[in-house]
């Protein structure tokens, strides 16, 4: 591995005027939507599930009767997905051009913690075209259930109908801050606000849905105090899974503009971390693969927003 | 016979200016205009393009990857080597030695990756690689190769790209020359978000903000 020397610009901001007033006009409320510094309350819960369950489960179900609920899914792909995801989480996929990557991180996630929990919940959720989990009720809308399968242009989310189907349904379900603006789903509305997710919320949409002990720290605008990141991070990874919020226009570069909006865009899952001469090795988990890249220190504190640290219940570890 | 200063001096001077001013903002105008140059651009550099793909289609059979520059002065590239269990993100100024060492230690054709980097560098080709699709639930796949000609460097067109879409077979396209999803289906097939525009049957191409 080489040693990445990307570009860093000393002054970041930029990007659409209205992104920048919208952030400007909610950075106070971010503050304390996103939980900075926040230490989560633990979750009573019952053990989850292993993937053998979920397996068990999935391999029954020969065949799907199409959904009154959601016209445009095609029950075969759909199980196709659904079985695809819990043999290998890591091909969760989130889609092209879509704000969904904080659902992606949630489900790989979600997978890992109770895949049974999964299995069932979107089988439910096709079936009945509602689902309740651990106390949630997803009921969501027309337009959601007319949408759901017919989302194009995304690779391969163009051909998992279950995916397609979960990511809208957790944006129609949970609001942010971010979503404030654009509430109501319109088609297009993958790539747009409605979708987006905000550090705030995706602590939320975990500490509801997933049966891990969870802390946070770091916000959307502020970049989390904890000393050395990378001792932080390392650490954390021992013992549980770390996901970060991270600026992704910086580490994936789209353009060649030299002043960025020095803001957080993108939900990654921590694998691996290494240090050596002031460069840190670092895998991590986003769009249905892994990714391995090295970056000095220094840049490694600009890209990190948040960091939450997922563990399992004493009782789920057993 | 018109009398200095009078009404019919007047309008015949305005007439020459708006001659003589019209055509040059105009010509202003459309010189860097995005249109021209996607019109024009394939066509007067489709040889290097072409060698571009041609290149970047057969060292990507021997192994995965992606290319590109992430700067705007073409020295930093960042190189992508994708394994099945693991993708790699490098990134090396455009002169330093140990990129042939680290593509030869993925078994990957350094001379020949190297004479392709210098290629896109000379054309100004920010980004190239391979993109899946769907048809019919079928998986396909295009190249996208970004260019960011001098022309698209004016003050207006800052953040402009010339896209190209190479596809292995010919696609379809409206009486727009717009990229179409199917045949039959008439809704426009979008790349990354945007509309792409016909060149010739396998080749399209859209200006954008985006490299990739």
């Amino acid at each position: 591995m080489r040693i990445l020397h990307f570009y860093t610009p000393t002054f970041q901001f930029t990007g659409s005027k209205s992104l920048i007033l919208l952030w400007s006009i909610i950075f106070f409320a971010s503050l304390s939507a996103s939980g900075h510094d926040t230490k989560q309350q633990l979750l009573t819960a019952p053990v989850t599930s292993t993937q053998q369950q979920a397996i068990e489960l999935i391999d029954k179900i020969k065949e799907l009767k199409p959904s009154a609920h959601w016209p445009n899914i095609k029950p075969a792909l759909f199980l196709k997905n659904l079985k695809k995801n819990i043999y290998n989480p890591v091909s969760i996929y989130p889609g092209k051009s879509t704000n969904f990557c904080g659902y992606g991180a949630l489900s790989y996630l979600f997978l890992q913690d109770d895949p049974l929990g999964y299995a069932t919940l979107l089988l439910q959720l096709y079936g009945d075209g509602k689902a309740t989990f651990r106390q949630i009720t997803f009921d969501p809308s027309p337009a959601i259930k007319k949408e759901a399968g017919e989302l194009k242009y995304k690779g391969l989310l163009d051909i998992n109908p279950a995916e397609q189907m979960w990511y809208l349904t957790l944006s129609d379900h949970y609001k942010g801050y971010l979503n404030f603006f654009n509430k109501k789903f319109n088609p297009g509305d993958e790539n747009r606000f409605w979708a987006s997710v905000n550090y705030g919320k995706f602590n939320r949409m975990a500490k509801e849905l997933l049966h891990y002990n969870s802390d946070a720290k770091g916000a959307d605008l502020m970049r989390p105090k904890v000393g050395s990141l990378y001792d932080y991070i390392s650490e954390r990874i021992k013992t549980g899974t770390v996901v970060l919020f991270i600026n992704n226009r910086i580490v994936h570069k789209k353009d060649h503009i030299k002043i960025k909006l020095g803001v957080p865009t993108h939900f990654i899952v921590a694998e691996k971390i290494s240090i050596q001469n002031d460069v840190i090795t670092f895998m991590y988990w986003d769009y249905g693969r892994k990714t391995q890249m090295q970056v000095t220190t220094d840049f490694f504190k600009r890209i990190v927003f948040g960091i939450s640290w997922f563990t399992k219940k004493e009782d789920d570890a057993k | 016979m018109v009398f200095p200063g009078s009404p019919k001096k007047k309008m015949m001077l305005n007439k020459k200016v708006n001659i003589l001013f019209i055509p040059l903002i105009t010509g202003l105008l459309f010189s860097c205009s995005p249109k021209n140059i996607s019109t024009k651009y394939y066509y007067e550099n489709e040889k290097a393009l072409d060698r571009i793909e041609e290149s970047y289609k057969a060292l990507y059979q021997n192994g995965p990857f992606n290319l590109g520059f992430t700067d705007r002065d073409f020295k930093t590239v960042s190189l992508e080597i994708i394994t099945d269990t693991l993708s790699y993100i490098y990134q090396f100024g455009i002169d330093e030695t140990r990129i042939s060492d680290t593509l030869a230690a993925y078994n990957l054709n350094a001379p020949r990756i190297n004479t392709l980097i210098k290629e896109m560098h000379g054309i100004r080709c920010t980004w190239i690689n391979y993109s899946d699709y769907y048809v019919d639930q079928k998986k396909q796949t295009m190249i996208l190769m970004s260019i960011k000609p001098v022309a698209l460097k004016s003050l207006f067109s800052y953040a402009k790209y010339y896209v190209l879409s190479y596809f292995p077979q010919p696609q379809y396209f409206d009486s727009e020359g717009r990229l179409l999803d199917k045949k039959k289906l008439r809704r426009l097939r979008k790349i990354n978000g945007e509309v792409f525009k016909r060149i010739n049957s396998r080749v399209c191409y859209s200006i954008t903000g985006h490299f990739r």
